[in-house]
């Protein structure tokens, strides 16, 4: 038998394959918006993930050091080292920074580390890791520093010796690695003009023994949970696991925003739910004379409802099709990652094919109204 | 000996209900044989394309007997589930503009009728061609209905009235689009098919000069169909 929808296709094929392709850029939205998230949830653990402790001590009352704030003394590392199982503990601070480069300042997420330590909470990819206290620091290439670039921040001058790949904090930021005294003197040394107001004060304000949160490892055979709520008996602090801090990342911190981008995909895919419906009715109804000429001639309903329900569906697969090479090469030209995955491509495919089969109804149910007579000349 | 093909028995058809029901024909009853050209006359709005559609199994009819082929069609119901099975099978049906399927070429126009009467395609495309050189547009198998000529457009519209072997074609004005010369010569070619292939033609015309062609004649005025010599 004739394939109707493909012969009708065909006799307007840039019309239609224009179209499709029109729908097929929502449908790319949609899955680069599914991306963002996926690249949200990737992004978050990166740092965590990089860190790898056994346990999170962090200010009391607070979900940081990544959903809050959290403030902790240094000197107690000391004290979590003497409990038991506890192996190594890191101290480790967290700040946004803005990095200036040529024009335009870069907004960084710098980790302090104890940079004498092995502890190396990174993965490079060129240059070294810092390996002494004289100003150095290490970047992501999405920077855009080469090894060897000076950075102002603060009151000194940074030297890069060392280069990441990826390396993104969950706000999509570049990291950066700093020792951990020289991260401390950034993000908590006073001016020199109100550190000079403070002593006329009689106000000390040069401390800067102060941390965000400690990584801990600890020894084999120790149930993190247990020491957990040790260290929180005696220390009176926040002790997260790492699964914890994940869920407190997934969770709490990217939630509100997984679900905008969840709404946002939502609309998009009644919107293209929409203008499919809307084509395919279109393109019925200019089709009102040819329907009532192939009923008259004794088309069953059946041939016409497969005619109406096959563009539909080669609508949505063209749409689709053309979405995903959309989306593919778009992706690592975003700002922010884009993860996109084949499973949520399968997915939507499956959805789009849904949409098609549904858009279709308005039109089928259109032509089946139409009266054969309407081919007769009155 | 002449086959009854189409055999009508007071039948009527009116629209509306109460004071505004309006019978478009009424208590029609003729017989229409095997190889007769017949010429369905009337002014505009006298109930032609009612009586044809009616014939057609497109329209239902309010009251009356309609058969098609010997089959019974409408006795105060329709006698069939499926009216499209019976214009597939039995009936062929020419238009005033070809109205050909404007995404199909000529052959394809030709050959969708059995096709969808389940004939296979090379069986189909073999009688479509038949046809199509029958009635001089065998070299225009692969046009759309966009590259021909009106002619032609009739032409291959009349190929697709044969193609599923009808008992019956019921045509609606089919040379209206035509010019003098033209015009005869598709009424001619009617003619001759009807003679040929025993088919019954039924034709909506408003041209008095192809009465001549005509075996018979029905007129039609204000919804009365009588027989004229």
């Amino acid at each position: 038998m004739i394939n109707l929808a493909q012969r009708d296709i065909a006799h307007s094929l840039g019309k239609f394959v224009t179209t499709a392709l029109g729908v097929g850029m929502l449908i790319g939205v949609v899955l680069v918006m599914i991306g963002i998230y996926r690249g949200m949830v990737h992004d978050a653990m990166i740092v965590p993930n990089n860190i790898a402790p056994d346990l999170w001590v962090v200010q009391k009352d607070t979900l940081g050091p990544f959903a809050e704030s959290s403030r902790l003394h240094e000197d107690l590392k000391y004290s979590l080292k003497g409990f038991a199982g506890v192996k190594e503990v890191h101290p480790l601070t967290f700040q946004s920074l803005q990095m200036p480069k040529g024009d335009k300042p870069i907004r960084v997420y710098a980790l302090g580390y104890e940079s004498l330590s092995s502890f190396k909470p990174f993965t490079l990819t060129q240059g070294t890791a810092i390996k002494v206290r004289s100003r150095e620091i290490i970047v992501d290439t999405k920077t855009g520093f080469i090894l060897g670039d000076k950075i102002t921040l603060g009151r000194n001058i940074y030297t890069v010796v060392g280069l990441t790949h990826k390396a993104v904090s969950s706000g999509g930021d570049p990291m950066v690695y700093l020792d951990l005294h020289e991260a401390q003197e950034l993000q908590f040394l006073f001016s020199n003009e109100q550190i000079r107001n403070d002593r006329v004060r009689g106000a000390q304000s040069t401390a800067t023994a102060t941390v965000n949160a400690f990584a801990l490892t600890l020894s084999p055979g120790f149930d993190s949970k247990t020491v957990a709520q040790e260290i929180h008996r005696w220390k009176h602090q926040e002790v997260y696991t790492q699964q914890e801090q994940s869920d407190i990342l997934t969770k709490n911190l990217i939630e509100r925003s997984a679900k905008q981008i969840g709404m946002f995909t939502m609309i998009l895919l009644i919107v293209s739910s929409v203008i499919i419906s809307l084509i395919i009715y279109t393109m019925t109804m200019g089709k009102i004379k040819e329907i009532a000429i192939l009923k008259l001639i004794g088309a069953s309903n059946f041939l016409i409802t497969k005619m109406i329900a096959q563009q539909s569906l080669l609508m949505g697969i063209i749409a689709f099709a053309g979405g995903a090479i959309f989306a593919n090469a778009s992706a690592n030209h975003f700002p922010k990652t884009v993860i996109l995955i084949p499973s949520d491509e399968l997915k939507l495919f499956l959805v789009v094919i849904i949409i098609s089969i549904l858009a279709s109804i308005g039109g089928i149910r259109s032509a089946l109204r139409i009266d054969p007579a309407s081919a007769i000349g009155g | 000996m002449k086959k009854r093909i189409i055999s009508v028995e007071n039948l009527s058809k009116t629209y509306g209900e109460g004071e505004n029901a309006v019978t478009a024909i009424k208590e029609a009853t003729f017989d229409i044989y095997s190889g007769e050209t017949v010429a369905l006359l009337g002014p505009s709005g006298s109930g032609k394309t009612t009586l044809i559609t009616m014939i057609g199994c497109i329209t239902e009819p309010t009251s009356g007997k309609l058969s098609l082929d010997g089959e019974l069609m409408y006795d105060q119901k329709w006698q069939i589930y499926d009216t499209r099975r019976i214009r597939r099978e039995k009936i062929g049906f020419i238009f005033q503009a070809h109205n050909l399927i404007p995404f199909l070429n000529v052959l394809e126009n030709v050959t969708i009728v059995p096709q969808m009467n389940g004939i296979k395609k090379a069986t189909a495309d073999q009688k479509a061609k038949e046809l199509l050189d029958y009635l001089g547009v065998e070299d225009k198998l692969t046009k759309m209905p966009s590259q021909l000529s009106g002619g032609q457009s009739q032409r291959v519209a009349i190929a697709r009235s044969l193609a599923n072997n009808p008992k019956i074609i019921l045509a609606d004005e089919p040379t209206a689009a035509l010019d003098g010369e033209r015009a005869l010569s598709v009424m001619n070619l009617l003619r001759k098919l009807a003679h040929e292939q025993e088919v019954a033609i039924v034709v909506v015309t408003h041209d008095e000069r192809m009465l001549p062609l005509f075996d018979r004649i029905l007129r039609v005025e204000d919804g009365i169909v009588k027989e004229t010599i």
